[in-house]
C-alpha cells in the first residue's frame, strides 16, 4: 500500500467513525467533539485531493466557529440528556434498515462512476499553473461575482434572523449609562441622615 | 460586459439594496414605529418592479449563462412580486392586531422574494442553490416570528429541520450532476445528457427531485406542511402557501426542461408518482380536519399534485397548464387566507371551521365571496378553478397520461367534500357566538376581489393564458 | 490506487450516516442539527473529489458557497432551537407535540 492510499484509508476511516459516533453518542457534548474529529479528518481528505484552501477553510471556519457555536448552545441549554436517549433503540432497526438499503444502492451506482463524454470541453475553470488559493480567488471575485453577493445576502439573513429571534430588550433591568453615571452629583445621589442611637430610621 | 450583466439583475439588485438600506435606516432611527411605512413602501416597490419586469422582452443571460432572463422567468417573477406585495398589504391588519409589526418582517419578506426571483432565473446549479437557501432561511425565521408562542417556534423548528434536510437532498443531487457533466451550468448538463443518462446521473435526478418536492410540499415529502401552516402566524402561512410554491414549481420546471430536457422519459414517471400521491393525500388528509389552516395545508398539497400533473405531460402545453394552474391557485389562496386572517373571537384568532356557523347572516357579502372561493378551490364548474383543473387534465391527457387525468378527476371529487363542508357551516350551521368584525379594509378587498376574479375570469382569464403560453414556449422548444 | 469511486463511497456513507442520525435522534434536536451538518459535509467531499478528478475548480467554488450557507443555517437553526427551549424547557420535538398530525 502506498503512502497516499494509507493516508486515504486513515482519514476516511476517521471521517466515518467520527460521523457514526456523532449520531450515536449519548451525550451531545461528546457528539460535538466527534463532529470536530469528522471535520478535521475531512480536511485531511481535502488536502489529499489537492484542495488546500477549502481544507483550511473547513478547519478555521467550521471547527473554529460553527462547532464552537454548537458547543456553546449545547452547554447553555440545561437539558437532561439521559431521558432523551432512552428510546433510541425503538428507531434503531428501521433506521439501520433504511441506511443499509441506501448504502447498497450507492455502492451499485458509484462502483463504476462514469463521467459524461466530452467533459473536457465543458470544464470552465481548469486547475492550471496558479496555486489553489489564488485561482479560487480569481474565480470568486470575477466569474462568480453574483454568487458572492448572494452569499453576503444569505449571511445577512442569518444575522437578521438570529437577532429577530433571540434578542430581547428587557425593560425591568438596570442598564449602564456611562455619561449619566459619570456626571452624577454626590449631592443628589447621597442623602445624609442623622441616625439617633437606639431608634433606627 | 459587467455593466450588461448588472443591467439584467437590476430588479433583484434594487430589491436587495432597498431591503439593506431600509434595515439600516430603521435600526438606527425609529425601529418598529417605521414598520407600517416600510410595509407599504416595500409593497409599492414590488408592484413597480413587477410592472417593470412585465414589460421586458427578449432573452438575455448574465454571468456566463448562470442567470437567465426569459419569458418564463419573467412570468414567474411578476407572479412572485405580486404575491409578496399582496401578502404585505393584506396582512398588515393581522400583524398589527397580533403585535407582530416588527420592522424586520417586511424586509425578511423582501429578502425571501429576492431569493425566489433568483431561483426562477437560475441557469446554474450554484445560483439555484443560493437562491433556494436565501428564500428558505428567510422563511424559517418568518415561521418562528411569534417568538413567545410555543406553536410558532415549534413550527419554525420543524420547518427548519425538514427544510434543511430537503436542501441537503437537493444539494447532494446537484453535486452528483456536477460530477457527471463536469459543469454546473444547465446548458452543459443538457449537452452531457444527449446520449441518455448513466445510473449515477439517475441518482442525481432523483435526489434533486426529492429536494424540489420538499420545497413545493408534494407528497410524500409533505410532512412538515400541516404543522408549519398551523403554527406560523397566519400572514406568514399565507406567504408559505403562495409565493414559495410558485417559485418552487417554476424552478422545478426550469431544471427539468433546461437541464434534463433530453431525458424527459426518465423524470416523467417520478413526477407522475409525486402528482398522484399528492392529489390523493391532499384529498383524504383534509377530510378530518376542523382547523382551517391545517385544512388549507392539505388543500395546498392536493393542488400541488394537480400542478405537477401539468409538468408530467412534459410538453409545452403541460408547462402552460401548470403556470395557468399556479396563477389561479395563488389567487384563490390569497383570498382564502385574507379571510382566515380576519377570523377572530373576543380578540383572539380562531381557526376552527365550526366557528363559522351561520357566518352568512353576519356578513352576507363576505360569506358569498368565500363560497365562490371555496367552490373554485374545489373546482366546481362555473368558476375559474374548474378551468384550471380542466387545463391540466387536458394537458395530461394530451401528453399520453390519460390514466393520470382520470385519477385527477377522482381526487378532485373527493377533496370537494371538505371545501363544501365549510360552505355548509357558513350557511346552514347551528347558531353559535359570532366572530368579531375585525376584517381590515385591505383584507376585505382581497377576499371580495379574488372571488370576483374567480367569477369574471372565466371570460378570458385576464390574459394569463397567452402570457403562460409565451412563457412555456420559452422553456420548451 | 485510490480512485474517484473510493471518495464517492466515503461521501455516500457519510450521507447515509447523516440521514440515519436524523431518523435515530428524533428526540434530540441538537443532534439532528449535527446530522444536517454531516449531510452537507458529505456533499462537500463529493464536490471536492469531483473537482479534483475533473481537474476543474468550480467544484471547490461550490464547496465554499456550501460552507457559507451551512454556517448561516447553523446560526438560524440554533437560534430557533434556543427559542424553542425557552418556550418549552425541552428540546424534544416529538413528545411535546401541541399540534396533532
Amino acid at each position: 500500500m502506498t503512502a497516499a492510499a494509507f493516508t486515504f484509508y486513515l482519514f476516511s476511516l476517521s471521517v466515518l467513525a467520527g460521523g457514526l459516533m456523532t449520531v450515536l453518542a449519548r451525550n451531545p457534548v461528546h457528539s460535538v467533539l466527534w463532529l470536530i474529529l469528522t471535520f478535521i479528518s475531512a480536511a485531511g481528505l481535502f488536502v489529499l485531493l489537492g484542495a488546500e484552501f477549502v481544507a483550511m477553510l473547513l478547519v478555521i471556519v467550521y471547527v473554529g466557529a460553527v462547532m464552537v457555536l454548537f458547543l456553546f448552545v449545547t452547554m447553555m441549554l440545561d437539558v437532561d440528556f439521559a431521558t432523551l436517549k432512552g428510546e433510541m433503540a425503538r428507531y434503531m432497526p428501521l433506521a439501520l434498515f433504511i441506511g443499509v438499503v441506501i448504502l447498497l444502492q450507492f455502492a451499485v451506482a458509484y462502483g463504476s462512476w462514469a463521467i459524461a463524454p466530452g467533459t473536457e470541453t465543458r470544464v470552465a475553470a481548469p486547475a492550471g499553473a496558479m496555486e489553489n488559493t489564488r485561482a479560487l480567488g480569481v474565480l470568486l471575485y470575477d466569474r462568480y461575482f453574483l454568487l458572492f453577493q448572494l452569499a453576503g445576502l444569505v449571511l445577512l439573513v442569518a444575522m437578521i434572523g438570529a437577532i429577530v429571534l433571540t434578542l430581547r430588550h428587557r425593560t425591568d433591568i438596570k442598564r449602564q449609562d456611562v455619561i449619566a453615571q459619570m456626571m452624577r452629583d454626590p449631592k443628589t445621589a447621597i442623602e445624609m441622615l442623622d441616625v439617633k442611637p437606639g431608634q433606627g430610621l | 460586459m459587467f455593466a450588461a450583466d448588472f443591467r439584467i439583475i437590476l430588479p433583484e439588485a434594487i430589491l436587495a439594496i432597498w431591503a439593506m438600506g431600509a434595515l439600516i435606516a430603521a435600526a438606527w432611527t425609529v425601529k418598529d414605529a417605521a414598520t407600517r411605512a416600510l410595509t407599504w413602501a416595500t409593497a409599492a416597490l414590488m408592484l413597480a418592479l413587477a410592472l417593470w419586469i412585465g414589460t421586458g422582452t427578449g432573452v438575455d443571460s448574465a454571468f456566463d449563462g448562470s442567470f437567465v432572463d426569459d419569458r418564463f422567468a419573467r412570468f414567474a417573477k411578476v407572479a412572485i412580486l405580486l404575491i409578496s406585495a399582496s401578502i404585505l398589504l393584506m396582512g398588515e391588519g393581522y400583524m398589527t392586531r397580533r403585535a407582530l409589526m416588527r420592522f424586520e418582517y417586511p424586509l425578511l419578506i423582501a429578502l425571501a422574494t429576492v431569493g425566489m426571483l433568483v431561483m426562477v432565473s437560475s441557469g446554474d446549479l450554484i445560483v439555484l442553490y443560493m437562491g433556494v437557501e436565501l428564500q428558505s432561511l428567510s422563511l424559517y425565521v418568518l415561521a418562528a416570528l411569534r417568538r413567545d408562542s410555543p406553536r410558532s417556534t415549534e413550527a419554525g423548528l420543524k420547518y427548519f429541520v425538514l427544510g434543511a434536510f430537503g436542501s441537503g437532498l437537493l444539494l447532494y443531487g446537484a453535486s452528483l450532476a456536477y460530477g457527471f457533466a463536469g459543469t454546473t451550468l444547465f446548458s452543459g448538463i443538457i449537452e452531457a445528457t444527449a446520449d441518455g443518462v448513466s445510473l449515477g446521473l439517475l441518482f442525481a435526478l432523483v435526489f434533486m427531485m426529492a429536494g424540489f418536492a420538499y420545497k413545493v410540499s408534494a407528497a410524500p415529502f409533505h410532512m412538515w406542511t400541516p404543522d408549519v401552516y398551523e403554527g406560523a402566524p397566519t400572514t406568514v402561512t399565507a406567504f408559505f402557501a403562495t409565493a414559495p410554491k410558485m417559485a418552487g414549481m417554476a424552478l422545478f420546471a426550469r431544471v427539468m426542461f433546461d437541464a434534463f430536457g433530453n431525458v424527459t422519459g426518465d423524470w416523467q414517471q417520478i413526477v407522475a408518482f409525486l402528482s398522484v400521491f399528492s392529489m390523493f393525500l391532499g384529498a383524504f388528509g383534509g377530510i378530518g380536519q376542523m382547523d382551517f389552516k391545517r385544512l388549507m395545508a392539505y388543500s395546498t398539497i392536493g393542488h400541488m399534485g394537480f400542478a405537477l400533473m401539468g409538468l408530467t405531460a412534459g410538453t409545452g402545453l403541460g408547462v402552460q397548464a401548470m403556470l395557468v394552474y399556479m396563477a389561479i391557485y395563488v389567487t384563490m389562496d390569497l383570498g382564502a387566507f385574507a379571510f382566515i386572517m380576519s377570523m377572530e373571537r373576543d380578540g383572539r384568532p380562531v381557526t376552527d371551521i365550526r366557528s363559522l356557523n351561520l357566518y352568512s347572516r353576519e356578513r352576507p357579502l363576505v360569506a358569498l365571496a368565500m363560497l365562490v372561493l371555496l367552490f373554485s378551490l374545489a373546482g366546481v364548474p362555473p368558476t375559474v378553478g374548474f378551468f384550471g383543473k380542466y387545463y391540466v387534465l387536458h394537458a395530461a391527457y394530451d401528453g399520453g397520461f390519460g390514466w393520470l387525468a382520470v385519477l385527477g378527476v377522482i381526487a378532485s371529487v373527493i377533496s370537494a367534500f371538505y371545501y363544501l363542508r365549510i360552505v355548509y357551516f357558513m350557511y346552514f350551521g347551528r347558531e353559535t357566538q359570532p366572530l368579531d368584525r375585525v376584517m381590515s379594509p385591505a383584507a376585505w378587498v382581497f377576499v371580495v376581489g379574488c372571488a370576483a376574479i374567480m367569477v369574471f375570469g372565466v371570460v378570458n382569464l385576464f390574459g394569463v393564458e397567452p402570457a403562460a403560453a409565451g412563457a412555456a414556449a420559452a422553456l420548451v422548444n | 490506487m485510490i480512485g474517484l469511486e473510493h471518495y464517492l463511497m466515503v461521501a455516500g456513507a457519510l450521507f447515509v450516516i447523516g440521514v440515519f442520525g436524523l431518523f435515530l435522534n428524533r428526540k434530540n434536536v441538537i443532534i439532528m442539527l449535527m446530522s444536517l451538518e454531516l449531510i452537507l459535509l458529505a456533499v462537500n467531499i463529493n464536490l471536492v473529489s469531483f473537482s479534483s478528478f475533473l481537474g476543474d475548480l468550480i467544484g471547490q467554488v461550490f464547496t465554499i458557497f456550501v460552507l457559507t450557507v451551512a454556517a448561516a443555517e447553523a446560526a438560524i437553526g440554533l437560534a430557533i432551537l434556543v427559542l424553542f427551549f425557552r418556550n418549552r424547557g425541552t428540546i424534544d420535538v416529538e413528545d411535546v407535540n401541541m399540534m396533532k398530525g
